[in-house]
């Protein structure tokens, strides 16, 4: 051992340095967000839970594809569609649209996948519940996180170049063709067998 | 009737030293926490009062009321005196710590600021911090579980190897000021910084500080509660009451170490320059034992936890050595001071 190693050992040099830099850091502001209080601004791309989008006349965007449910990896999303005819155009609309928000992993494949965007991403993450079952979120659930976050599922949208803002994206609405009318189905072959 | 009211004013002075303490105890934990996230860049507890500042008290009341659980192989006697067996000493020690000057007198009656003032003062305070070693080593074994086990035999090795040190690094100001009693030791200490054994000791007084820290189980010695290794060494298996008694102790001592430090090498209630002597003493003697404890906390922020063969080693081959060679000059200094 050298002569000044063992003099900074008795010294303790290395403790020494350590106490100054733990002393400066006092001065330091604070890095903690005190959350309930204060919250981090989220990005427009941040996943959050999903929702479902109407258009601006109130019409409900999804149209029962079953994509979403295709591109969903861990199987949280459950639709069932069923078509309408009421008003002379044939329309195909969610009868159930249900999501397990305790299986989604927040991927946003579904709103990738959706052909009509109907599907959006909010920046809404505190929804911890004593009762899991209000984390399965039904169709009308979805259309409410859908209104009350509109914007922010909007700006995830453009953020992730599905849809233009305002006036350009109604080009993209989706409208049902007028004039087309579906075959009658032909009846089961077990009745022309009679 | 005389005996009765000189009764009561000892009993009013325990209750009131007490009181102080245990409120000094509740807040040094906080004290603790907001110093250690002010220098790791955090806000600290913030939740509870102003700036957190009744958090102590709501940790308090949680610890009360929580369930307390003795496990099923305990030795339930000795798990359950063990906690009490380490908050006792701790709690004891404060009779001979002496706080002030002047004693209040009201008639023929005397309220000093010590509760009493033996003359083996230093020596009473090192037997009973011993006796609380015990403590952590019965509540390590009544638990009947490993973990508890290993901190209780890690903590005996701990305080037999360092109690040496401790002990013979007071033995300096023990010869200087040729008494044991902590008053006479702080008054052999007046007018002025240099008359404080600090300077006349300071190899003893970094073995004390050394040693202290690692009697009162704190980092970079706190093996015997090592987190990391032992989920929380020797009170493990405790909870509730039996768990904050000894969360109280440890702070007590503390506490506790931080008073004898003072006293016995920073001068007590001494004012540093002879100036200054209008401020209370009582105010001298809380800064130096606040800067102490903020010593402590800092030391805990800085350094991490040493590894058990090198803390035997050091309390070994370093710290014994060199309080004893301490121990040897300072007699041979002092026999011939007084030859001339």
């Amino acid at each position: 051992m050298t002569f000044s190693g063992f003099l900074n050992k008795v010294f303790f040099r290395e403790i020494a340095k350590g106490l100054k830099l733990t002393l400066k850091h006092t001065l330091h502001r604070e890095v903690t967000v005190p959350y309930p209080h204060e919250k981090l601004t989220l990005p427009d791309t941040h996943r959050g839970a999903l929702c479902l989008l109407k258009y601006e006349n109130g019409e409900e965007r999804c149209v029962g594809c079953d994509l979403c449910e295709a591109a969903c990896p861990s199987h949280c999303i459950k639709v069932v569609s069923a078509e309408d005819q009421t008003d002379g155009i044939l329309r195909r609309y969610a009868t159930d649209f249900d999501i397990d928000i305790t299986k989604c992993v927040f991927c946003g494949f579904c709103v990738e996948a959706c052909p009509v965007n109907a599907l959006g991403m909010t920046k809404m993450y505190e929804y911890s519940t004593p009762d899991k079952k209000t984390l399965l979120f039904d169709k009308p659930k979805l259309y409410e996180i859908g209104e009350k976050n509109y914007g922010e599922a909007k700006n995830y949208l453009v953020a992730h170049n599905q849809e233009d803002h305002d006036e350009a994206s109604r080009a993209y609405e989706y409208r049902f063709p007028s004039n087309y009318t579906p075959e009658p189905e032909p009846a089961p072959e077990e009745e022309k067998a009679k | 009737m005389d005996l009765a009211i000189r009764i009561g004013i000892v009993l009013a002075e325990i209750a009131a030293v007490l009181g102080v303490v245990l409120t000094h105890v509740a807040y040094l934990t906080y004290m603790e926490r907001k110093i250690l996230s002010d220098m790791q860049d955090r806000l600290g507890p913030m939740e509870v009062g102003p700036h957190g500042l009744l958090q102590p008290l709501a940790d308090g009341l949680k610890l009360f009321f929580k369930e307390d659980i003795i496990p099923t192989g305990a030795n339930k006697i000795i798990f359950s005196a063990a906690p009490i067996l380490v908050l006792i000493p701790a709690l004891i020690g404060f009779a001979v710590v002496p706080f002030g000057r002047d004693s209040l007198v009201i008639g023929e009656f005397e309220i000093t600021p010590y509760i009493t003032d033996i003359n083996v003062g230093i020596l009473y305070i090192l037997a009973f911090s011993s006796l609380g070693a015990y403590g952590v080593l019965l509540g390590g074994w009544a638990s009947n579980s490993k973990y508890s086990l290993l901190g209780g035999l890690r903590s005996a090795a701990q305080v037999i190897s360092y109690e040496l040190p401790l002990g013979l690094s007071l033995v300096g100001p023990i010869l200087l000021s040729g008494s044991l009693s902590m008053v006479t030791m702080t008054e052999a200490q007046g007018g002025g910084f240099w008359h404080w054994y600090v300077i006349t000791q300071p190899i003893a007084f970094v073995i004390y500080m050394i040693c202290a820290i690692a009697e009162t189980n704190r980092l970079p010695f706190d093996l015997p509660e090592a987190e990391s290794e032992l989920v929380a060494g020797f009170f493990t298996e405790y909870s509730g009451m039996r768990f904050s008694f000894f969360f109280l102790a440890e702070y007590a001592n503390m506490i506790l170490v931080s008073c004898i430090a003072v006293v016995a090498f920073l001068g007590g209630w001494q004012a540093p320059f002879s100036f200054m002597e209008f401020v209370p003493p009582i105010v001298w003697f809380l800064a130096k034992v606040y800067f102490l404890l903020f010593f402590y906390i800092w030391l805990r922020a800085t350094v991490p936890r040493l590894r058990f063969d090198q803390l035997m080693a050091f309390g070994w081959k370093v710290m014994l050595p060199l309080s004893l060679v301490n121990v040897l000059l300072t007699s041979i200094v002092k026999y011939f001071l007084n030859q001339m």
